[in-house]
């Protein structure tokens, strides 16, 4: 045994080994083609370091043309596979080129075995001389012109890679385009190595596979990469994987932290998943079923539609299906807990809701809290408008009081000295002077309480009514969300200004606000709502209209509902409505009641329209 | 007008009230007097009328209030009855305590203010008449020596002539003599009617606590 068999051995040993390895991974990964293509190449260049070897050994020119007859194939074979690695890998290149290569290189090795000709040399003779120390088997002879043919496919190929090389590297994947370069520069070597021993009976053995062998490594380092690349990932996988646990835990810490019960609907298959916090939340027991409908149950009758209709817009799509409302309930023991739930809608890839996730917890204590608030404040409020009114009404009563007070008594005396026998005349028309007079006074007082309004306190502008009513929609929210109510708003953006006091506008808005909430006391949740509209009211005017739908105003109460001191609520001081009316005609507008045919009571007021602001 | 005749002092800022008011007393048969202020009335008013004072709570300057502390710190303190716009329960309690004869709004039926004018005067009278005997019986005290100050004194706590004698230092029958000097001045016949008196005088009152 020398150098040379050893060498050339170890070249088709190591390719048929490397082709084993990746014909296991294209087994296992059937989409890498590019793996069966370089396992293919691989064991041609094993072939073809075979055929060399025999070559090498071949002392007879009948064994020699067997040896580089058979050599043709391997060949064509690595020809080939190469072309459609890089096709495969650089993912690129001229597929025509391509089949030109595999139609003239079929064509080279073709003749080789239906005709028996040697591609190569017309004439073969052989020589022996001493390589690495060994004695081997070099050719030499005529060369046949059709010889060109096959070499012009090998330099074909070279275009071929050239060319894909040239668009990946224009496309910026320098990496495969720099194997590309490599692939080409073990192929033209041994193109170039052939050459002496084919046209120039250099008396040298055919050395082509060493410089295969070299092709090989570089396409067999660049598939490892991958390998190695995949290997990187799965180690990233873990470490991402710890993370996830980590992220995992620190939802749970948060969960636990935060009072949180998490709970998972089922929208398919309609059932719920919760967790323990959440079952403790709403009084279940670990391992008690639960279903959409019993959790219902468990909600307060008179939440049980609000959460209904949030859970309906969430599945709408409303909000990006966002969910989120905050309710009560009433526990199997008679409990009532409130909850703050809040959650999201996932839909599958046609967009049809599949799952509906959350987390809920206990707000008792922070809605006592805010309870408590709100009462504290509603009862301020009441205190500020009764105080208000009752300093007014008390101030009202005095100085009315005197002038009555004076009449009183002076008719008295009147009554007594026309009981005498011969009455003093004198003395009875004085007294009449003096009614006259207190009669006077009482009505100067009154004035002076309208004038108080009407002149000096009205800072007439322009208004908006949108704008008016947006105040005082957000003056009165809390107040109507703590009452249920809803508050509906009809005003036209494009309606003309009017001319008023804005602070004086907002107190009669209010108020009819507020009575039309308190009309609703008793009325369903459906009923629950007051409206506030506005329209042009011919060319001068804007009406303004707010609504309830509560049970209307009784008839009697209807003829009288703007006098003074006449209310229908027990702590009502019945001045409201009256100097709502004071004010809207000190406008120059008019307040008037009336029922609705759907039912409730509907207040309107007229205001003037703002000079140089038509319709 | 005789001395005797009680007056109805009306006190109100207000004017046309003032002249109503008093109108209605009059026709009823009342002797009035109209005053526009507290202060007027205190200046101006008789001392010594008799009658009772119908005063309103709020007025400028000084008040009705004030006016009756004023007025019970005078030789003359009527009796004074209160009328209001409206009813001021704050007011109207400590008018009361202070001894207000009544509180009543100026629209008050007219009966309920005849009547509490009337009681107003009945009480005005029988003050006046406690305060002129009081008066006279203190000048028949007033005509007794110092020392038979002091010997009536040991004699209203219920003590002998001879502990008398001996507290005081001098004999036996000059404490008789003494006490017939008293008995004859204040014109009365027995040790009970004495002690009464003396009791009504309100001669003793600081200085002697009231022995049984």
């Amino acid at each position: 045994m020398h150098w040379a068999t050893i060498v050339w051995s170890m070249i088709a040993s190591a390719c048929a080994t490397v082709a084993l390895i990746y014909f296991l991974v294209w087994y296992k990964n059937r989409a890498s083609r590019a793996a069966l293509y370089f396992a293919i190449a691989t064991v041609s260049t094993a072939g073809s370091a075979l055929c060399e070897l025999w070559m090498m050994h071949a002392d007879t020119v009948g064994e020699q043309t067997a040896a580089i007859r058979l050599l043709q194939v391997p060949l064509l074979v690595l020809f080939v596979s190469i072309t459609w690695f890089v096709w495969t890998y650089l993912g690129a290149g001229r597929l025509w080129l391509a089949w030109t290569i595999v139609v003239l290189r079929g064509l080279y090795v073709l003749p080789n075995f239906v005709m028996g000709q040697n591609p190569s040399f017309r004439e073969l003779s052989v020589d022996h001389i001493q390589f690495l120390g060994e004695t081997v088997t070099v050719v030499g002879g005529v060369t046949n012109p059709f010889l060109a043919v096959g070499q012009f496919g090998v330099l074909l190929v070279l275009a071929f890679v050239a060319d894909a090389s040239i668009t990946t590297w224009r496309r910026g994947d320098r990496r495969k385009a720099v194997v590309g370069g490599t692939i080409q520069f073990f192929l033209a070597v041994g193109l170039l190595s052939s050459l002496p021993v084919l046209w120039a009976n250099a008396r040298v053995p055919l050395m082509i596979s060493p410089f295969f062998l070299g092709l090989v490594a570089v396409m067999g380092y660049e598939l490892s990469r991958d390998v190695l690349r995949a290997s990187q990932l799965l180690e990233d996988l873990k470490i991402s994987e710890s993370g996830l646990r980590e992220t995992e835990a620190r939802i749970n810490l948060a969960i636990e932290a935060g009072d949180f019960g998490i709970w998972i609907r089922d929208l398919v298959r309609d059932n719920i998943w919760a967790s323990e916090a959440w079952r403790a939340l709403f009084g279940y027991a670990p391992s008690e079923p639960l279903a959409v409908d019993d959790v219902m149950q468990r909600v307060h009758p008179d939440d049980r539609d609000m959460v209904r209709r949030s859970q309906a817009m969430a599945l709408a799509g409303a909000n990006g299906g966002r969910y989120e409302s905050e309710y009560r309930l009433v526990l199997p023991d008679g409990r009532t807990r409130w909850i703050a739930s809040r959650g999201r809608v996932e839909k599958d890839g046609t967009g049809r809701p599949i799952v509906m996730r959350g987390a809920s917890r206990d707000v008792t204590a922070r809605k006592r809290i805010e309870h408590e608030t709100q009462g504290l404040r509603q009862e301020i409020a009441h205190v500020g408008r009764v105080s208000m009114m009752g300093q007014l009404a008390s101030g009202l009563a005095h100085e009315i009081n005197q002038p009555l007070a004076a009449i009183l008594r002076n008719a008295e005396a009147a009554e007594l000295f026309l009981q005498d026998a011969s009455p003093d005349l004198d003395e009875i028309r004085a007294i009449l002077s003096d009614i006259r007079a207190d009669d006077e006074r009482a009505g100067h007082v009154i004035d002076r309480m309208r004038g108080l309004l009407k002149r000096q306190t009205l800072d007439a502008r322009p208004l908006d009514i949108l704008s008016l009513v947006n105040d005082v929609a957000a003056l009165v929210r809390v107040d109507a969300a703590v009452r249920q109510v809803k508050l509906d708003s009809d005003v036209p953006a494009d309606l003309p200004h009017v001319r008023g006091d804005r602070v004086h506008l907002q107190q009669v808005l209010l108020n009819l606000i507020l009575n039309g909430m308190d009309a609703l006391n008793g009325a369903s949740v459906e009923d629950r709502r007051v409206s506030v509209s506005a329209r042009l009211d011919g060319g001068q005017m804007v009406e303004i209209a707010v609504g309830d739908a509560g049970s209307g105003i009784a008839a009697d109460v209807l003829a009288r509902i703007f006098d003074p001191f006449l209310t229908t609520k027990p702590e009502g001081m019945g001045m409201g409505l009256a100097i709502c009316r004071t004010i809207i005609e000190a406008h120059g507008g008019k307040l008037w009641a009336a029922n609705q045919h759907s039912g409730g009571a509907v207040f309107r007021f007229t205001l003037p329209i703002a000079d140089g602001a038509s319709s | 007008v005789s001395i005797t005749e009680p007056i109805v002092h009306i006190v109100d800022d207000n004017a046309s009230f003032l002249a109503a008011a008093s109108r209605l007393l009059r026709a009823s048969g009342f002797t009035v007097k109209t005053f526009r202020s507290a202060e007027i009335f205190l200046t101006q008013r008789d001392e010594n009328a008799p009658g009772c004072v119908l005063a309103d709570v709020q007025m400028p300057g000084m008040n009705g209030l004030e006016l009756q502390t004023a007025l019970a710190q005078s030789l003359n303190p009527l009796p004074i009855l209160f009328l209001t716009g409206h009813g001021d329960i704050a007011s109207s309690v400590r008018a009361m305590r202070e001894g207000a004869e009544d509180f009543l709004e100026k629209r008050a039926p007219k009966t309920q203010l005849i009547d509490a004018v009337k009681r107003a005067l009945d009480r005005g009278a029988r003050e006046r008449e406690a305060r002129a005997r009081q008066r006279a019986v203190r000048a028949l005290f007033d005509a007794l020596t110092p020392r038979e100050l002091e010997v009536l004194g040991h004699v209203v706590r219920g003590k002998l002539n001879k502990q008398i004698a001996g507290d005081l230092g001098i004999h036996e029958r000059t404490v008789k003599l003494h006490r017939t000097a008293i008995t004859t001045k204040l014109r009365v016949q027995s040790v009970a009617e004495l002690t009464r008196l003396t009791d009504e005088a309100g001669v003793f009152k600081a200085s002697a606590p009231a022995c049984p």
